[in-house]
């Protein structure tokens, strides 16, 4: 089992590559791998409530534990209280302390 | 060498184009804060990053002269991680594929950058505890 942390910059409604990153993370997660999103610039867009991103809503519905940069968020006036339930803001720690940790991390 | 771990970041995307540059730096900073020592392979138009030519300029549109803008420009971040690193007491490496160098004429960069190739981002992968590549696409 391995640790991957995706970091996704590419959003779901302009890039439609975004359908096959989602799905890779969703089957390596669904294989027993533990998959986290870290969502950065445009890519935070799926995580506003009323965002429809079916590909995107699956991974939050199945439980992929996904965060948002706060400063992605900042730049676009989304708000905490304006994120989908289970995405939680985070920092760019995040990458760091996944790199130093051994996880394996993807940019998107 | 500190006893910190290394981690290479491979990097492509030029100076003053993409919101990527601007996560890239921030992705450096954070490394050093961190206190991990930090690698960077710059190839394609990444390689302008640290030209030393940069130079910033007014806004005539906004009526801002040179200092009122106050343009941020890549080579003075370097500059700053570079100097953020030595206090740290750790190590910040960074070179240029010296082909995309060439093709750009890129070739003044600021103290501290190098020139080299692809067989130094394979050093410095295979030398560091990871490696993030930061893909254009």
């Amino acid at each position: 089992m391995s640790d991957y942390l995706f970091i996704q910059s590419q959003d779901p409604f302009t890039e439609v590559r975004t359908e096959h990153q989602f799905a890779l993370a969703g089957q390596l997660y669904d294989a027993g791998h533990n998959v986290r999103l870290l969502l950065v610039q445009n890519g935070v867009t799926p995580a506003h409530k009323g965002a429809r991103s079916v590909h995107f809503d699956k991974l939050l519905k199945w439980g992929v534990p996904v965060l948002a940069d706060n400063f992605s968020l900042k730049q676009r006036q989304i708000l905490e209280k304006d994120l989908k339930e289970n995405i939680a803001s985070s920092s760019l720690d995040t990458v760091i302390d996944a790199l130093l940790d051994g996880e394996k991390v993807i940019w998107n | 060498m500190s006893n910190s771990k290394t981690l290479t970041f491979a990097f492509m995307d030029p100076p003053f184009e993409s919101e990527r540059t601007v996560t890239f730096f921030r992705l450096l900073d954070a490394a050093l804060e961190k206190n991990a020592n930090v690698r960077v392979f710059a190839y394609e138009g990444a390689v302008a990053l640290s030209f030393s030519k940069q130079a910033p300029h007014g806004n005539a549109v906004h009526g801002l002269n040179r200092e009122e803008e106050a343009h941020p420009l890549s080579k003075d971040w370097v500059a700053a991680l570079q100097q953020k690193a030595t206090g740290k007491g750790l190590t910040f490496e960074w070179i240029n594929c010296g082909l995309c160098v060439d093709e750009r004429g890129v070739n003044d960069v600021i103290d501290g950058c190098g020139r080299g190739g692809p067989p130094d981002l394979w050093r410095y992968a295979s030398k560091a505890f990871n490696t993030l590549t930061i893909g254009t696409r």
